[in-house]
């Protein structure tokens, strides 16, 4: 059950490479909704273990539980629309090698969210990164030598350095094996200076790929060079895991670590909030405004993470989930636009609401939840991570929260009216049977994470909850840092009320 | 049947007589029939033989002590059987790659072969070795037939100097080898390791074993290209046949890394740390310049070559491990057979794309392969990333295998330096990849050879299941009999 999850993409993945475009289509379709059924009774399945070099202690150990469902959940919904999409626009020629290479790219991902032996998880990690960069490099822009080239060297420096982490913290921690269960009482012990030169390692791969001001400028390279269904970039929206990575692995293992950077990282990622929020306003090509946009998430993103409270951690975990349906939904919409126009440039647009109303509907409604408008998907994970980043960091992150949801309201309406309003030059076609089908799993999850948050925040909080405990363990008494149970009271006040009645978050 | 002297026992050194009797047999068939082909079948056939011997061998010293004969000279554990292993599943992959290459230029004369095999015997000698001056016969036997082999293209000046310059510069190490076990002899009054080792242990280090320490390490160090000692490689490398290429860069290195960590591991354990500090220092020089070096070529076969010093680098921290009493002769052993597979593969690729063209292997050779030949370049994509140390490959494990061995012996600043020139090496791999698949076009048509691909399909086999089933290969070479616990 649990091994399905990474198995049966990677072999619709095998079944499609060498099909015809109209089967391989049928195969990868099938393939990602069987993915998706077996996402949904993910959160009960069974932890698996097989050994792989017991001489080391790498076992391929894969646990469902946490917050690997939620994440699995949000990606496998939204790659049904994508391979949709991809079977469909992408040239006849390269439509097989395009759908095998994003179903590998969701078996890895799987991979990654599912694995609880960290030598397994850097396994996925570079096992994500080459689809992502043989689909840029295979079928990106004209300009995408330069792109891969910077992505290649941005991620494999990062995840070279995590390696070195990974492999010095059994030796130094002692520990019997690679197994989150068995790392984590060793290398809490550790020293807190061995804990922030172990932690460095993994904060330079994760802050790569999370993305983290000032790491992030391969992030825009990379989505104005993919090819322009939109679809690669829905990957690499699934892709964003830096975050995930910091709340799986690193802060756990190493919490007085995470203590001695945590200012440092917080600052980073308001910084990298307000940024992307300014930079998107700016833009005149819609694939860099989403890129930007995108950039602005993974700061709220990171600014939950980095409270290091029960609230924040939860709320970041929610709104990556939420982040892979608002912002591939609206990645799969500019595919959409930019098949009408030929273009992305935002001044070709105008108008088009008159021409295709549902189109603008849809558009209006993904946007929102990208912004973050409460009662969509965004609002409860941005309102957590901005109210645990409160906690840790008041004026830093008033700061903060009012940068980026002021860019968000500005860009967000500033597109809609961009794209849809003011005088049409032509009219266009309204949306077609396909982009309907295409677009209603992403409103549905939309709508899902928007109305019905506290499921899934349960299962996320059932990780944070080990990843705190020990946290506040080992630096409670001398930093007098958030204690435990107002943060959890933070988390259950969230979970105890819907969350359209918070609509006072300042948000527009 | 005459019985053998008292001390000797025949079954510890039945590859290596196999492999002396192909290589006789092969010589007589083949100049008296005048073609090559005869000598390599008979090569391939006692290959597959001394193959069994020592794959049977290693089953026995999983979980046994070791075997000796002639007293104490000759010992088979199980790395060094893992080793043999290793070597001789080399030369069978440069055999296949040469197969049709040599009788398409004219280099199918008859002695290739049975030189080949010598080269083979030499270097399970010198893997076998416990005793310097068997170490030092294996690798004059091993040397003397493979500077012949360099220099195989007839006519032709760059093979010919890179015979020459092999031969000159390998003299020259011999003697520096040879000087230092002097020294060692003149220290400790012993040639077998583990006497060496024994006298060591006694008192404070004496300044001639030092010596004769670092003139061992300086004289294995140019054999395993070792920088400042590797500047012959890419020379040679270059200049050489591709299928002796091939055969050089993983039998030859096979071979030095088998002697070098054994020499660390039994004969000075711990007893000299300044010199542990002076393989420390190579080692980072090594690792700089394997990959830097590498970084700056143009042409592919140069590159590979200087990849070969990068992954001496790599192979060096363990090494280091094994001088500590770590298990770094089991990751020295693993490591290997991950090189072979996966850089056998990558010249039996190149000698394809290259042809018969002494200088086609420029990069512009490999554009566009993914359209005009994908199944040569999903191998080579394969090989060069798991070259580059991506999982889930072979070369992943190796490196992680090593850079833990290092760890673990406290070398923390070289195992992270050794992964910060891991990221120069994933670009200069990387740029072949890019090459075969993003770019259009190209010209230059691959041949095709059906030996070869059967190289390029093993090898790739290999590749994978390595680094997909880790524990197998690295379970035989621990010493401890296979166990699979599967909890479902």
């Amino acid at each position: 059950m649990t091994a399905a999850a990474i198995l049966i993409p990677l072999v619709a993945a095998i079944v499609a490479w060498r099909l015809p475009r109209r089967v391989a289509a049928v195969v990868a379709l099938v393939g990602t909704i069987a993915t998706f059924l077996v996402a949904t009774f993910l959160a009960g399945a069974p932890a698996l273990e097989i050994a792989w070099l017991p001489a080391l202690g790498i076992g391929f150990r894969l646990d469902p539980a946490g917050v690997s469902s939620v994440l699995i959940l949000a990606a496998s919904l939204t790659m049904i629309p994508t391979v949709l999409v991809a079977g469909r626009h992408v040239g006849e020629r390269d439509a097989p090698a395009f759908l095998a290479l994003l179903l590998v790219m969701q078996a890895s991902l799987n991979g990654l969210f599912l694995a609880s032996d960290l030598v397994l998880t850097y396994v996925f990690w570079e096992a994500t990164l080459i689809p992502s960069l043989l689909m840029l490099g295979l079928f990106g822009g004209d300009r995408r030598r330069g792109a891969v080239t910077k992505y290649l060297i941005y991620a494999v420096s990062g995840s070279f350095l995590m390696l070195a982490s990974i492999l010095a913290l059994r030796p130094l921690s002692g520990a019997e094996s690679y197994a989150f269960a068995d790392l984590l009482p060793a290398t809490r012990a550790l020293d807190p200076v061995t804990q922030a030169w172990l932690f460095a390692g993994f904060a330079a791969a994760f802050a790569v790929k999370l993305p983290l001001f000032p790491l992030h400028s391969w992030l825009i390279d990379f989505h104005r060079q993919n090819h322009p269904s939109g679809v690669a970039d829905v990957a690499g929206t699934l892709y964003k895991v830096g975050g995930f990575g910091f709340f799986a692995w690193a802060i756990p293992l190493l919490p007085a670590g995470a203590q001695a950077f945590q200012p440092w990282l917080l600052t980073l990622a308001a910084v990298t909030a307000v940024w992307g929020g300014l930079a998107a306003t700016q833009q005149k090509d819609l694939k860099s405004l989403m890129a930007y946009m995108s950039l602005s998430h993974m700061g709220l993103v990171g600014i939950g993470v980095f409270s290091l409270t029960a609230a924040g951690m939860n709320g970041a975990m929610i709104l990556l989930a939420a982040q892979m349906l608002s912002t591939g939904g609206l990645f799969l919409l500019s595919g959409m636009l930019h098949r009408r126009r030929d273009t992305f440039e935002l001044d070709a647009f105008g108008g088009l609401a008159k021409s295709a109303p549902a189109l603008a509907a849809v558009t209006l409604l993904v946007l929102f939840a990208a912004i973050g408008v409460p009662g969509l998907s965004n609002f409860p994970g941005e309102f957590m991570s901005l109210m645990g980043g409160y906690a840790a960091s008041p004026w830093l992150i008033s700061f903060a929260a009012l940068g980026s949801v002021v860019a968000a309201g500005v860009y967000g309406v500033n597109t809609y009216q961009r794209l849809y309003q003011g005088r049409a030059r032509e009219g266009t076609r309204d949306l077609n049977g396909l982009e309907v089908l295409v677009i209603a799993p992403i409103l549905a999850g939309i709508l899902w994470l928007g109305l019905a948050p506290a499921p899934q925040i349960a299962r996320i909080d059932a990780a944070t909850v080990v990843a705190l405990e020990l946290e506040v363990d080992t630096t409670g008494e001398t930093t007098g840092q958030t204690p435990a149970g107002a943060a959890e009271r933070l988390a259950n006040d969230q979970e105890a009320i819907p969350a359209p009645d918070l609509a006072l978050g300042g948000e527009p | 049947m005459i019985a053998p002297p008292d001390g000797v026992a025949l079954l510890p050194l039945a590859p290596v007589l196999t492999l002396l009797i192909a290589a006789s047999a092969a010589l007589l068939i083949g100049v008296t029939t005048g073609d090559a082909r005869n000598g390599g079948a008979l090569a391939v056939l006692g290959l597959l033989v001394a193959a069994l011997f020592a794959g049977l061998r290693l089953f026995d010293a999983a979980g046994g002590a070791p075997v000796t004969s002639f007293g104490l000279q000759w010992q088979v554990d199980a790395p060094s059987a893992g080793l043999a292993l290793t070597v001789l599943i080399g030369a069978f992959l440069a055999v296949l790659i040469g197969w049709d290459a040599l009788a398409r230029t004219g280099m199918d004369r008859p002695e290739y072969y049975p030189l080949l095999l010598l080269a083979t015997a030499g270097a399970m000698t010198m893997i076998h070795a416990a005793d310097f001056v068997v170490l030092l016969l294996g690798l004059e036997i091993l040397s003397l037939s493979v500077y012949a082999l360099s220099a195989w293209r007839d006519g032709d000046r760059q093979s010919e100097e890179a015979g020459l310059k092999y031969f000159l510069l390998g003299a020259f190490a011999s003697a520096v080898l040879i000087y230092g076990v002097a020294l060692v002899y003149g220290a400790t009054g012993a040639f077998a390791f583990t006497d060496i080792a024994a006298s060591l242990g006694d008192g404070p280090t004496a300044p001639l074993a030092l010596l004769g320490g670092v003139l061992v390490l300086a004289g294995l160090g140019f054999k395993v290209s070792f920088a400042p000692f590797h500047q012959w490689a890419p020379d040679v490398y270059t200049g050489a046949p591709t299928p002796v290429t091939a055969f050089m860069s993983v039998v030859v290195k096979a071979a030095a890394f088998g002697a070098l960590v054994r020499v660390f591991a039994l004969a000075w354990p711990q007893a000299l740390p300044e010199l542990d500090t002076l393989l420390a220092a190579l080692v980072a020089l090594t690792l700089l310049v394997g990959n830097f070096g590498a970084l700056l070529q143009s042409g592919v076969k140069r590159m590979l070559a200087y990849s070969a010093v990068a992954h001496a680098g790599y192979l060096g921290l363990a090494v280091l491990a094994a001088g500590q009493g770590m298990l770094g002769q089991q990751t020295v052993a693993w490591y290997l057979l991950a090189y072979t597979v996966m850089n056998a593969g990558a010249f039996a690729v190149l000698s394809l794309v290259m042809g018969d063209d002494p200088r086609g292997d420029r990069i512009e050779a490999w554009e566009g392969l993914g359209t005009r030949r994908p199944g040569l370049a999903i191998a080579m994509t394969l090989f060069l990333f798991s070259l580059a140390g991506l999982p889930p490959l072979a070369g992943f494990f190796g490196k992680a295998l090593a850079v833990q061995a290092a760890l673990q012996a406290g070398w923390t600043a070289l195992a992270v330096l050794a992964l910060i020139t891991a990221v120069v090496a994933v670009v200069y791999y990387l740029r072949v990849v890019w090459a075969m698949w993003l770019t259009k076009g190209g010209q230059g048509t691959p041949l095709r050879s059906g030996a070869a691909s059967w190289a390029i399909g093993l090898a790739a086999a290999g590749t994978v299941a390595l680094g997909l089933f880790p524990s197998v290969w690295y379970g035989l070479l621990e010493g401890v009999r296979l166990v699979i616990q599967a909890g479902l």
